[in-house]
């Protein structure tokens, strides 16, 4: 357990120094910060634009989703790519520790970066409550989405990222990986089949997406999430065992 | 405490090391000695666990690596050739974070990192950026982690490659006064390193053993012949002919110039050649300056077996060594 939180600090700090940490949290917070007072400045115009409709569109939005799948995946790009392209992987693997602590305390590293990205949006909801009321169950429940989907679309770019020891292919193979998980969403329309069609709403990140940013946290949801994470996680694992040498 | 039982690897039918076995036991340091491509980080890799080995069983202090990894790996210590650090975290950073990784107790860690910082001697850099180090002192950083939690087996992986002089020595004498605790295992291609360092000497070629024993046993199972430097006033150009034509001279060589002649003999083990040659030397009225026996040396040993077909047994060696027309001062064939 301690090696794990070794990892997940080191992992977690190394972020800091690398100038690549600093365009992506500019980056996101730029374009979050345009978003919200483009957002604001509609709701300002037109008293009809339900302020759960605003909390909806933050965490549903097309750019939200552009956004999540690039910053994942450049976000998951190095950790192990980067160790294996330096050599430091062997020192890593020599010490007392498996090949799936490695993966999770990188993965979980490289989550609670994440999380720390979206943690000035906060100032958000907090600046439009001074003006009316909020719906704190939708903003928790977006939040718990937003946790729940970076963790997936992470643990996406941590197996792509034990594939190869290229970061720029390990962040384009994570790239596509994203793509798949978000797949059923935009094939759901093409079917016609009723049960075809639920079928692809259960496993559709964006029907997940909008029940969490509606404050309903459905434990089905949950489970799925957490699931494909550990999925991802162990497909990791598993490329990083056997291409470790190489 | 560090046992190593037909150890192999193949890559897609190529073997890269074939049925390696030795020992190494507690507070001994053996020399690991090979040309480019012999097998000795592969080997060493297996050791360590990072690479299964495709046959073969390594044990550290009775712990199996393939069957108990963590147990075994908590017992080790492991210095690798391509030394990778963290470049952003400072050298006290990366210690503390490779004593917790190898799980020293949360209370000793301090200690421990200051321990091993100081024996390393990098504890005036300590909270400077590994970045920003030298690789002299990035390599002691390094030294420095594996050492962190005090394991019983060692495995440096060129040491000391890399630092200038006065570091060599100082890790040298490291590495000697780690010997009091731990079983050392020390890949180099300086061999020299392993004359001053090394307890036991291991030469890895093609993926096989080919040589193991003491420095001293190596040389004497080395030296079919014995060598003898002769020094003559002046410039005789003849010496060498002459010389070589003596009874019992296997071979004859003249190296250097400038106001003397010098020449390299090389006779049959039991011959002494010396009252012959003085003899020879008056009746020719060559002026002798100087006679000195001359012990192979590990470089001799390691070009020769390196050069020759064949290989050692535990019994001794039965390499043959190819012919060699020319040598150096030092005895090794210049190339």
């Amino acid at each position: 357990m301690r090696a794990l939180l070794a990892i997940v600090k080191r992992e977690f700090f190394a972020y800091f120094f690398s100038p690549l940490a600093y365009v992506v949290l500019t980056g996101f917070l730029l374009i979050n910060g345009m978003f919200f007072s483009g957002l604001v400045r509609a709701l300002a115009s037109n008293p009809e634009f339900g302020r759960e409709a605003f909390i909806q569109l933050l965490f549903t939005g097309v750019f939200f989703w552009i956004y999540m799948m690039v910053v994942c995946s450049v976000i998951a790009m190095r950790l192990i790519a980067e160790e294996r392209k330096s050599g430091s992987i062997e020192t890593l693997l020599t010490a007392p520790v498996d090949e799936a602590t490695v993966v999770v305390g990188k993965f979980l590293g490289a989550w609670a970066f994440l999380l720390f990205l979206w943690v000035p949006t906060l100032a958000y909801p907090l600046i439009l409550s001074r003006f009316g009321r909020v719906e704190w169950g939708a903003v928790a429940g977006g939040y718990l989405g937003v946790a729940l989907l970076g963790g997936l679309f992470i643990s996406a770019g941590t197996f792509a990222s034990a594939l190869t020891k290229n970061q720029i292919v390990a962040a384009m193979l994570g790239f596509v990986f994203i793509i798949i998980c978000f797949m059923p969403a935009l094939f759901r329309e093409f079917y016609t089949d009723t049960r075809v069609r639920e079928t692809l709403a259960y496993v559709s990140l964006v029907d997940h997406m909008e029940d969490f940013a509606r404050g309903i946290v459905d434990s089905r949801r949950v489970v799925y999430n957490v699931t494909a994470v550990i999925f991802f996680l162990f497909l990791g694992t598993k490329a990083l065992e056997a291409n470790k040498g190489k | 405490m560090l046992d190593v039982q037909g150890l192999k690897k193949s890559y897609y039918g190529a073997v890269a090391v074939d049925d390696v076995t030795f020992r190494v036991e507690s507070g001994e340091i053996l020399g690991f000695l090979g040309p480019n491509g012999a097998g000795k980080t592969t080997t060493m890799r297996m050791i360590t666990g990072f690479l299964p080995p495709s046959a073969g069983r390594v044990t550290l202090d009775d712990v199996d690596i393939l069957k108990n990894p963590l147990a075994a790996k908590r017992h080790l210590g492991y210095l690798p050739e391509t030394l990778a650090l963290y470049p952003e975290m400072r050298a006290r950073e990366y210690v503390k974070f490779r004593a917790e990784l190898c799980g020293v107790p949360r209370r000793e860690v301090a200690a421990r990192v200051d321990e091993a910082l100081a024996k390393c001697f990098v504890d005036d850099v300590a909270h400077k950026p590994i970045g920003n180090l030298s690789k002299g002192y990035r390599q002691r950083v390094g030294l420095a982690g594996a050492l962190v939690h005090r394991p019983k087996v060692l495995i440096l992986d060129e040491p000391t490659i890399g630092l200038d002089p006065r570091q060599i020595v100082k890790i040298r004498e490291l590495i000697r006064e780690l010997k009091k605790d731990q079983t050392i295992l020390l890949s180099t291609h300086i061999l020299p390193e392993v004359e001053l360092v090394c307890d036991r000497v291991l030469i890895i070629d093609k993926g096989k053993i080919v040589a193991a024993g003491t420095p001293d046993t190596l040389r004497a199972q080395m030296s079919q012949v014995s060598g003898l430097l002769v020094a003559l006033k002046g410039e005789i150009p003849e010496a060498d002919s002459v010389l070589g034509k003596l009874p019992g001279v296997v071979h004859a060589a003249r190296i250097g110039a400038g106001g003397e002649t010098r020449v390299v003999l090389e006779s049959a083990r039991q011959a002494d050649l010396r009252e012959t040659i003085f003899k020879e030397a008056v009746a020719r009225g060559w002026t002798l300056l100087e006679m000195t026996p001359r012990q192979a040396t590990l470089e001799d040993i390691f070009v020769r077996l390196l050069s020759a077909e064949t290989v050692v047994t535990s019994e001794g060696l039965e390499a043959v060594p190819t012919a060699v027309e020319e040598r150096t001062e030092y005895g090794a064939p210049s190339k």
